[in-house]
């Protein structure tokens, strides 16, 4: 009895072994897209900006990248040549990054409330160089905007001794000055405002001259704001002096700035500022004896930092918006304008500029005006170079093609220039979009886009393609004649040959399509939007909180189409589309061109919410409503008013079922034939809905309400402990069962319990103490509560993981209660299995038992924890398409890693002692605690996949292998096979031995064949 | 070509009239060939008749230790050797059951038809029973390798569910 148990063992030991990803198959089977975010461009402090390396260096190589801070919470920087990725350092989500600079090969940021963590990176490699915290983050103090009291400087590269200098000043808190080493993070002195000053001045800026360290900030007075400034001294710290101007600011840091000209010594740093239109300067010397100058003659609007306040430039914007450059000046009141942008005023003709600043290589600064051009219908950039034409002054001005149906508008441009000959200004300029993504222009030619927004999906799905058709045209009338099917049936026989041809090569060379082949077409083809042999390419259709949704093609992530959301009547006031859900409304299996339904909710930035509806072709993302249309998808507005939850119906037409707040239902699509079918099923339609940390089940109405819609009013409400907060609702995974039970090895049989009603609920009660967080298990369409267990709050968060199919509900936790000497904090992972009744073989038919009866509580678990060796941010379950292959958890860890978790491991049965022979012939093996970190289960090969959020799966065309995506920061889709390809032939299945054996056997046969018989009629003649 | 008694011709060979041998006494021939055999020779031949019908009757229970000890070395698993053993022990009730009157006819008394069940019942009987103990040997075994279909879940394939009464929007 046993023996051969342990022999399947050791087979299935065996197939364990191979089961690994081979790293042939890394970026065959996978792929990986490493974003950093969308750039945050509403400060310079984090804005993109290029970043040119040994620019000083008197050899004259340089090297440049594009670095940028993200909504991601990302620093990274971007190769400018070909757009990838060079590095990126991930930042915690408690430590926002607030300001990063870069002088030379050292990259400095700033994170954490009031600039809490130091950090410094190679510039070109990423590599963290130093790490320093400089106050603890609950002591920081929130600005709005975070980077307002921080602030970087660099003083002069080299230092009097002709030493090269890493130190830096850092203003940090709005109150706090260091002198730090970028390459040790040894702090050098600190120099801190009074705890009095504290209150009303919020230091912002700091300039470095050799002679003194300005901190330069603005005290609150009760109608305005006045300039504060602190000299100190750049090697001990000591304050020099101080100093308040006399000034009179009204709109804080829009009127305000520090420009110095950090090539020339002589030239001191300049405070200026607007008081009513006027600008005044003061210029700062180590005693701060300066007075306060007016630049008379012109009146201004607001100042801009172009980027280049350390050399000395920058823009100011007369009262009609005309844009003028100014520079600093050792003469009179310290600055002179010299140039002013021609037709900068404000027009119907173009949009509002954008100005940016930048460098060329030999260090020469530069100015950049850009905007949309309504007239020609391209944007528009004028570049100024003050140096050229013997210091007079030179603009270069060009248009270039941007896409505004695929991209939006351009929100940031960062500007690098080069100036290859005398007359001949270069532009390199990176943008940012409105829909997230950034692109660089070299001149007016696009070199790349990155679509960073793919780094903010809301709700993504797989969409399976259609096959391809042999013969195109196959589908039958139903009244066809004799002679005309006769007649269509010849024709069709024309393919034959090429068939009988094709056949025939790919017998003799063996070139079969193969599970470890990638399924990548070639680009541009159409085969990408046809199925190929195995089902493994797919569409994945994501929509971002960007406002864009993508068609990507999941054998390689390739973008296939994108389309901008419109906004329909906000565009007026604009606003932005958050996506809600995306459903698969139609399928190839349907026999149409596949359909998906987005739907999203509107937030108009007049607070007016609409939900909205796209319904669109999933292979084009064409809109099907009105196809013929380019330019941006125009939506359909479903419900005036926020919804509480929508649904998909699982019936023939797929109708999308949305609740709003008053219970009214509404139905996508609203046809006759849709409102019919829902009336049908509405008696028997339950669903639960979150309010206010409860869950309420629903049922509707049988007839429609007035207003000609059905409604829906609350059955139940569930009965948690009163202080219980729902934080999650994970549904059930919808898929096939293939088998009803589970057959132990004495053969009988525990029936597994399908109620289709089971949903799992995750719930916090923060007023007790300790904080627990519970886990339930509800049949969602009575409430009854089926399974329940407290697990702790770290930390007073309930951040479990669970995941629910069929009747298997594994859920993540961090225990950090340790009762007993041995036990330990860390994460645990808890299996839960149900079964129908109480025993083996009881059989309560829980998948159609009705929710009116008493048995679909007779439920018995079995349940088993296990000790994780790592923290757990996403998980899902793998699914098939028939549910014959087992399940596979798939989980991304802390470490950026994608493991899969077999089910053996985690099946809650394991004995706790040896198994028996009937235990062993179920396959079950002993328990054990851990979890083995196996690098084999991971995979995602060495790829980090940063910051995954969500994992769906979908299944390919073969029972055995499930799709992957995951998605978050960066996306990786990849596919996996719970049960090994047992649908397919070995890759090393020796074909030809296989031939050649029957070929040899048939040959073997032709020629004995006579020899026998001739053999025979001898021994008759001859027969003793 | 094997070798058999024939005990259904016992009583009248064929051989009888076949002249004796060269060399053989004629005299013994001269009185055989006159005289009937004796009623009590007869009957001897019919109590072996019988005796051997019982035998018979019994032989598949006799082999029964040494099928078992085969089962035993054969081992538990679903293998070749074992497969053939129960094969054979599946089958051989049955071969044997549908030849039993065939098996039975040389033990048939002279006066009755060889072939009919109804000659020697007793035996048939018995001879039917022991089979049937061979059967369930193999059956047993069977049942051993986890080959019989008992337990409810090897009735789980062909169950069925419906279709839910009740919707859950998810």
């Amino acid at each position: 009895m046993w023996k051969p148990t342990l022999s399947l063992l050791a087979l299935l030991c065996l197939l364990q072994t191979t089961f690994a990803l081979h790293e042939s198959d890394a970026g065959v089977v996978d792929w990986h897209k490493p974003l950093i975010g969308v750039p945050l461009t509403g400060s310079l402090a984090t804005a993109p900006v290029f970043h040119r390396v040994g620019s000083h260096d008197p050899n004259g190589t340089t090297q440049s990248v594009i670095l940028t801070a993200t909504a991601s919470n990302v620093l990274g920087a971007l190769e400018p040549a070909s757009g990838n990725l060079t590095w990126r350092h991930i930042y915690e989500p408690e430590d926002p990054v607030i300001l990063f600079r870069a002088r030379e090969d050292i990259v400095v940021s700033l994170s954490g409330p009031g600039g809490s963590t130091f950090r410094s990176f190679d510039a070109l490699t990423g590599q963290l160089i130093s790490e320093k915290r400089l106050h603890r983050p609950d002591t920081g103090r929130l600005f709005e905007p975070a980077n307002l009291g921080s602030h970087v400087a660099f003083p002069a590269l080299k230092d009097d001794t002709g030493r090269k200098s890493t130190d830096v000043f850092v203003l940090t808190n709005g109150c706090e000055l260091r002198r730090i080493d970028a390459m040790t993070g040894e702090v050098k002195w600190t120099w801190s405002a009074t705890e009095e000053q504290k209150s009303f001045i919020v230091f912002s800026r700091v300039v470095s001259t050799p002679s003194a360290v300005y901190a330069i900030g603005l005290t609150k007075t009760p109608k305005s704001y006045m300039p504060r400034i602190e000299a100190i001294s750049p090697t001990t710290g000591e304050v020099l002096a101080s100093a308040d101007l006399p000034g009179n600011i009204q709109n804080g840091l829009a009127e305000f700035m520090v420009i110095s000209d950090s090539t020339d010594d002589k030239i001191s740093p300049l405070v200026i500022w607007l008081e009513s239109g006027t600008m005044k300067t003061a210029a700062l010397q180590p005693s701060l004896k300066g007075k306060v100058l007016s630049a008379r003659g012109a009146v201004y609007k607001s100042i801009k930092d172009v980027g280049l306040s350390d050399r000395g430039l920058f823009v100011a914007l007369q009262s009609d918006d005309s844009a003028r450059i100014i520079k600093i000046d050792d003469n009179g009141p310290g600055v002179k304008s010299i140039h002013d942008f021609a037709d900068s005023a404000t027009s119907t003709g173009y949009t509002e500029s954008m100005f940016a600043g930048g460098l060329d290589k030999s260090g020469y600064p530069y100015v950049g005006r850009f905007f949309w051009s309504h007239n020609v219908g391209q944007a528009a950039a004028h570049v100024y170079s003050p140096h050229l034409v013997e210091g007079r002054g030179m603009v270069t001005g060009y248009t270039f093609s941007f896409d505004t149906n695929l991209h939006g508008t351009i929100e940031h441009v960062a500007l690098d220039t080069a100036n290859p000959k005398q007359y001949t200004v270069l532009a390199r300029l990176f943008l940012t979009t409105s829909t997230g993504a950034v692109q660089l222009w070299q001149h007016d030619r696009i070199q790349w886009t990155r679509e960073e927004s793919l780094s903010e999906i809301k709700a993504a799905e797989f969409v399976e393609l259609p096959e391809r058709k042999a013969v195109v045209g196959v589908h039958a009338e139903e009244h066809e004649t004799f002679g005309a099917r006769l007649i269509r049936q010849l024709a069709d026989g024309k393919e034959f040959p090429t068939y009988a041809v094709n056949f025939a090569k790919r017998f003799a060379t063996g070139s079969y399509a193969s599970v470890t082949n990638s399924a990548v077409t070639s680009a541009n083809s159409t085969d990408q939007l046809y199925r190929d042999t195995f089902g493994f390419r797919k569409i994945i259709v994501a929509a971002t909180s960007r406002g864009k949704i993508y068609g990507i093609n999941s054998s390689n992530g390739a973008i296939i189409w994108s389309r901008i959301l419109g906004l329909g009547w906000a565009n007026e006031v604009g606003g932005r589309h958050q996506p809600v859900k995306v459903y698969v409304t139609k399928t190839v299996s349907d026999g149409d061109t596949p359909q998906v339904v987005l739907l999203t909710q509107r937030l108009a930035s007049n607070g007016l919410v609409d939900t909205v509806i796209f319904h669109i072709n999933a292979l084009t993302g064409d809109d099907i409503r009105k196809p013929s249309s380019s330019g941006p998808l125009e939506g359909f507005d479903f419900v005036e008013s926020e919804i509480v939850d929508a649904f998909l119906l699982q019936s023939d037409n797929r109708t999308v079922v949305a609740i709003d707040t008053h219970l009214q239902v509404h139905l996508y699509p609203n046809t006759e034939h849709s409102r019919r079918e829902f009336s049908k099923v509405a008696r028997k339609i339950h669903f639960p809905l979150r309010a206010n940390g409860r869950l309420l089940g629903h049922q509707v109405l049988p007839t429609p309400e007035v207003t000609d819609k059905f409604t829906a009013y609350a059955t139940w409400a569930s009965n948690f402990p009163p202080q219980e907060q729902i934080v999650a609702v994970i549904p059930n995974t919808l898929g096939p069962v293939a088998s009803l039970g589970k057959v132990l090895g004495n053969r009988t049989t525990l029936y597994k319990y399908l109620n289709p009603h089971l949903i799992a609920v995750g719930t916090i009660s923060p007023s007790t103490t300790p904080p627990v967080c519970g886990v339930y298990l509800l049949d969602g369409a009575k409430g009854t509560i089926l399974y329940h267990a407290n697990v702790p709050a770290a930390g007073g968060v309930c951040d479990v993981m669970a995941t629910l199919t069929e009747n298997w509900l594994v859920y993540v936790y961090y225990d950090d209660e340790i009762v007993g000497l041995h036990e330990s904090k860390g994460q645990r992972a808890v299996s839960v299995e149900l079964y129908e009744g109480y025993q083996v073989n009881d059989k309560t038919k829980s998948s159609d038992t009705s929710i009116y009866s008493n048995k679909t509580s007779e439920v018995s678990f079995y349940e088993q924890s296990y000790i994780l060796p790592y923290a757990v941010t996403a998980m899902s379950t793998t699914s098939t398409k028939f549910g014959i292959s087992v399940k596979d958890i798939i989980l991304t860890n802390r470490r950026n890693q994608i493991h899969s978790i077999p089910r053996r491991v985690l099946d809650p049965r394991r004995p706790k002692r040896k198994p028996t022979a009937e235990e062993q012939e179920e396959w079950l093996f002993q328990y054990e605690p851990l979890l083995p970190d196996d690098p084999r289960r991971v995979v995602s090969h060495n790829y980090r996949v940063a910051k995954v959020e969500k994992i769906i799966t979908s299944p390919a065309f073969l029972e055995s292998t499930s799709l992957i995506f995951a998605y978050g920061l960066d996306l990786f889709s990849t596919r996996v096979a719970p049960s090994n390809t047992f649908d397919v032939l070995s890759e090393n299945f020796n074909k030809a031995q296989l031939v050649l054996t029957v070929s040899a056997l048939a040959i073997a046969i032709i020629i004995t064949k006579p020899m026998v018989s001739r053999k025979r009629l001898r021994e008759r003649w001859y027969a003793s | 070509m094997s070798t058999k008694l024939d005990y259904a011709s016992i009583d009248n060979p064929k051989w009888r009239n076949l002249p004796p041998p060269p060399g053989f006494a004629s005299s013994s021939s001269t009185t055989r060939t006159t005289s009937r055999p004796p009623a009590s020779a007869s009957a001897s031949y019919a109590a072996l008749k019988e005796r051997r019908a019982w035998d018979q009757a019994i032989a598949p229970a006799k082999a029964l230790p040494m099928q078992a000890f085969m089962l035993y070395m054969s081992g538990g698993g679903v293998q070749i050797f074992s497969m053939g053993i129960v094969f054979v022990l599946l089958l051989a009730p049955f071969r044997n059951t549908a030849g039993m009157n065939k098996a039975f006819a040389p033990f048939a008394p002279t006066k009755s038809d060889a072939n009919a069940l109804s000659t020697l019942p007793l035996q048939k009987l018995v001879y039917i029973l022991c089979n049937i103990l061979t059967l369930g040997l193999g059956l047993w075994k069977c049942r051993q390798m986890g080959l019989l279909p008992t337990g409810t879940g090897d009735w789980l394939a062909f169950e069925t569910r419906g279709v839910a009464p009740e919707i859950l929007l998810r």
